[in-house]
């Protein structure tokens, strides 16, 4: 990373220096199966995401302020803090979801693979093919599930069908979910199980074969299990992708990620190791949030 | 004891519900019932000889040697009614007796020509029938019966006459002979109302100038130019009503002064004299021997044309213009209608030009249709088609295309409403994934929001199939040519049975015909939207993933 940049990042972020790979060395247990506690560190240290100070407004009300950070490569990130405090604004600002919302204005860079999506040049299409989304419900379309993971493919023009099958049983062996519906791909995706359906959506965002996987507390509307299965499923993709993840659970952004952000009031407050965050917080907001006594 | 009250609510809420549903039920089959068993009987019916004469004749349908076979059977019974009738004319009808007498006498004259006769001889002769024609002449005018047998004796008296033996004068002693034996018989002073009466009974029970009767007419007689009084009653229910006219005779009557008038009734016979009578009974006990009544299934009624207005034949032409009518007004009707909803969806912004929009998008559900239908006329028919280079005059085209404007509302707020209700997130998840804000339209909003589209097809449906007045200036006509194009007027069952409850005396006689049209429309606009609402379920189903 280069040095100018460095200086931006808040001082906790630099005095650890998170750039560097991974130094925990302990396992996390997730319901009794261990994994390496870095899977990815040694390899990918460039930021894959760069904001520099990025702002949002809706009409004249500030959605997030002054966002500089950055988020690596095949590591799980995962964004924490209360509700309204703009995490998943800032999500949906990094494959431009929030287009949709008439009104918005941004300031500042964001940056993915080095290039300004708030450029007016950016092909939407292109960076949503490149960052991925997972919503926080369930949202397969209406079809079989078949054409679910192929509906991303299909736009990028694969129209042959042998290529479409592979493409698909790929993303959903890559989602956990192949096994569970390999007979029946031609069934209606919202005969699932709201598990099966969430993950049915990470197959399909996978099936675009993303960079970057924006999830926006993908459990919140899950059970345990399901939920479970779905933080495994993190596990594996973390060594393919950046998983970025916004999650009201403090237990789940422990368990899941590396490196952890905690926002309030539209603005970055800490960015750190997730055991850091977790265990020995620099900022008292931060402390305050992740023991419990925040609001 | 709250609990308790809340829980008796509760059941008095179910009872009601669970009656209102009933009671909805017993209505629609109080409506739809007799209806349905009005306009059923014009294929389900008691169809007689005549019904059975008049498709072979005007369709070409059935077995012309088992007809001839029934029409002979028949004719045999009715045989005797003619030879009732014409005994007691002999005695009655002295105008018609007269004029018979003249001609046979004129018919003399020119054979006595034609027999080059020296002069003096053939005075004589014409002489003698001259008297004997003014006798039976005064014979037919006298109302004493004791000249009339003085007349006839004088005129009888000749019949020896050789000369006039084998002649065709010969005829008219046998006139004189049945009209002395007829005389006798009746009240003399009366000849002028039982003429009257005797030609209305006929009118009855052949056919008058313009009615057709009971029987048909008698065999013989040239075809009548209206082909409704060539056959008698093809139904029996019909024929039911002319027997009762034929053996009744209603009057209004004046019971007090000041009073509403009172309707009685009186046996037909009561007109006659007593040589007449017996022909009442008989009619009257041989009508199902003279008619044969079977049990008819009229299948084709839904594809024969009709004849003098709906009098014989079936909707044919009807079902098929308004099949094409609803079709080519679909064809219009949904494609515009997603578009526009799909517009105020997705595209449109909030502004007062949209609200205008909108708000006149509503309004117009609300216009009178037959406001759309002289917007038509003005619109399509006599500005939009001279632009084109097509005759301005009124066709399927202009009433469809009428038609879709009067419904594009109701389309238009269903699909934006079906629209709207589609999860936001469906939307999300594809532009998510890359897909253009079209690409995301066509694949994934407009198949969830197919099913509340669908319903908008079948409002309109129902609508474009069952409207007259938008039609009524720009397609629509009650009688004419089957369609050749698109640019042909056509009949529609809607308008067929406005115009024959309004405008056609005809119709009033048929009433099965009209209630056939009103059952045949309720029943095809079932069968379309059944057909949507399967189609309807099948989408849903498949959303659903059942």
């Amino acid at each position: 990373m280069p040095e100018e940049e460095r200086k931006d990042m808040p001082t906790s972020v630099l005095k650890n220096d998170i750039t560097k790979p991974n130094v925990r060395t302990t396992t996390f247990t997730i319901d009794g199966r261990e994994r390496p506690a870095n899977l990815a560190g040694e390899t990918c240290t460039c930021a894959v995401i760069h904001s520099e100070n990025f702002s949002l407004h809706y009409g004249s009300k500030a959605g997030v302020q002054n966002i500089t950070m950055d988020i690596y490569p095949c590591s799980v990130t995962a964004i924490i803090g209360p509700s309204g405090c703009g995490k998943s604004t800032f999500l949906r600002s990094i494959n431009r979801m929030n287009d949709l919302i008439p009104h918005v204005h941004t300031e500042g860079k964001l940056l993915v693979d080095g290039h300004d999506i708030y450029d007016k040049h950016t092909n939407l299409v292109n960076l949503r093919q490149q960052v991925g989304m997972v919503f926080q419900k369930p949202n397969p379309f209406p079809k079989s599930i078949f054409d679910n993971v192929a509906y991303g493919p299909s736009l990028q023009g694969v129209r042959n069908k042998g290529e479409l099958q592979n493409v698909v049983e790929q993303s959903l062996r890559a989602a956990a979910l192949w096994e569970e519906v390999k007979d029946d791909l031609k069934k209606s995706a919202l005969a699932l199980s709201g598990g099966q359906q969430q993950r049915l959506c990470i197959a399909r965002a996978l099936a675009t074969k993303p960079r970057v996987l924006l999830m926006d507390e993908p459990c919140s509307a899950l059970d345990p299990i399901a939920t479970g299965r779905i933080e495994d499923l993190m596990h594996q993709l973390q060594s393919t992708y950046t998983i970025v993840i916004v999650t009201h659970n403090m237990q789940q952004a422990a368990r899941v990620s590396e490196r952890a952000a905690f926002f309030c009031l539209g603005e970055l407050i800490e960015y750190d190791w997730t055991s850091k965050i977790f265990s020995n917080p620099a900022k008292k907001e931060t402390e305050d949030y992740v023991t419990g006594r925040f609001g | 004891m709250k609990l308790r009250f809340r829980g008796q609510l509760d059941r008095v809420f179910t009872i009601a519900t669970g009656l209102s549903v009933v009671l909805l039920t017993l209505v629609l089959l109080a409506i739809l019932g007799p209806m349905v068993y009005r306009g059923s009987s014009a294929v389900f019916f008691q169809g007689t000889v005549e019904f059975r004469k008049m498709q072979k004749n005007l369709f070409g349908r059935g077995d012309e040697q088992a007809l001839h076979a029934e029409v002979a059977e028949t004719e045999k019974v009715r045989q005797q009614v003619y030879e009732m009738i014409d005994a007691f004319k002999k005695g009655v009808d002295v105008e018609a007796l007269s004029e018979q007498v003249r001609q046979i006498h004129r018919q003399f004259g020119q054979d006595l020509r034609d027999r080059n006769l020296p002069a003096g001889e053939y005075t004589r002769l014409r002489e003698l029938t001259r008297q004997i024609r003014d006798k039976l002449e005064a014979a037919f005018r006298s109302q004493d019966i004791n000249e009339i047998k003085r007349l006839v004796g004088e005129v009888l008296k000749d019949e020896s006459n050789p000369q006039l033996k084998g002649t065709s004068a010969e005829k008219l002693f046998a006139i004189a002979r049945q009209f002395l034996q007829a005389a006798g018989q009746i009240d003399l002073g009366k000849h002028q109302e039982y003429a009257l009466a005797l030609q209305e009974a006929e009118g009855i029970l052949f056919h008058s100038e313009a009615l057709p009767g009971l029987l048909g007419p008698r065999p013989g007689e040239p075809p009548a130019p209206l082909v409704m009084l060539r056959y008698g009653a093809t139904r029996w229910d019909q024929a039911q009503t002319l027997l009762d006219r034929f053996l009744w005779v209603e009057h209004w009557v004046e019971e007090k002064p000041g009073e509403p008038l009172v309707l009685q009734r009186k046996p037909r016979a009561e007109l006659f004299p007593e040589p007449l009578r017996p022909l009442f009974t008989y009619v009257e006990q041989n009508a199902g021997k003279m008619l044969h009544p079977r049990r008819t299934v009229y299948w084709q009624f839904l594809r024969d044309d009709n004849v003098n207005s709906h009098y014989f034949g079936g909707i044919g032409p009807e079902i098929l213009g308004t099949m094409l009518i609803t079709v080519v007004g679909m064809l219009f009707v949904i494609p515009l209608g997603i578009i526009s909803a799909a517009y105020l969806v997705e595209c449109a912004s909030d502004g007062w030009t949209m609200r205008i929009i909108r708000m006149g998008i509503n309004t117009l559900a609300g216009v009178p249709s037959i406001v759309f239908g002289l917007f038509g006329l003005a619109f399509f028919v006599l500005f939009l088609f001279p632009l084109l280079g097509f005759a301005p005059r009124p066709c399927i085209l202009a009433a469809s295309m009428t038609l879709a404007v009067l419904t594009l509302p109701v389309m238009i707020r269903a699909s934006e409403e079906a629209i709207r209700s589609v999860p936001a997130t469906y939307k999300e998840g594809s532009l998510a994934l890359g897909a253009s804000r079209f690409h995301t339209f066509i694949a994934v909003t407009f198949p969830a929001a197919l099913p509340g589209i669908l319903t908008g097809v079948i409002l309109s449906l129902s609508r474009i199939a069952g409207e007259t007045a938008p039609i009524l200036f720009t397609g629509a006509v009650s009688l004419g040519a089957v369609p050749r194009s698109l640019f042909d007027p056509t009949r529609t069952l809607s308008y067929g049975s406005y115009d024959m409850a309004v405008g056609d005396r005809l119709g009033m006689m048929v009433p099965h015909n009209q209630y056939g049209m009103v059952v045949t429309l309720v029943l095809l606009i079932l069968i379309l939207n059944g057909a949507a609402i399967m189609l309807r379920t099948r989408v849903f189903k498949k959303l659903r993933g059942h």
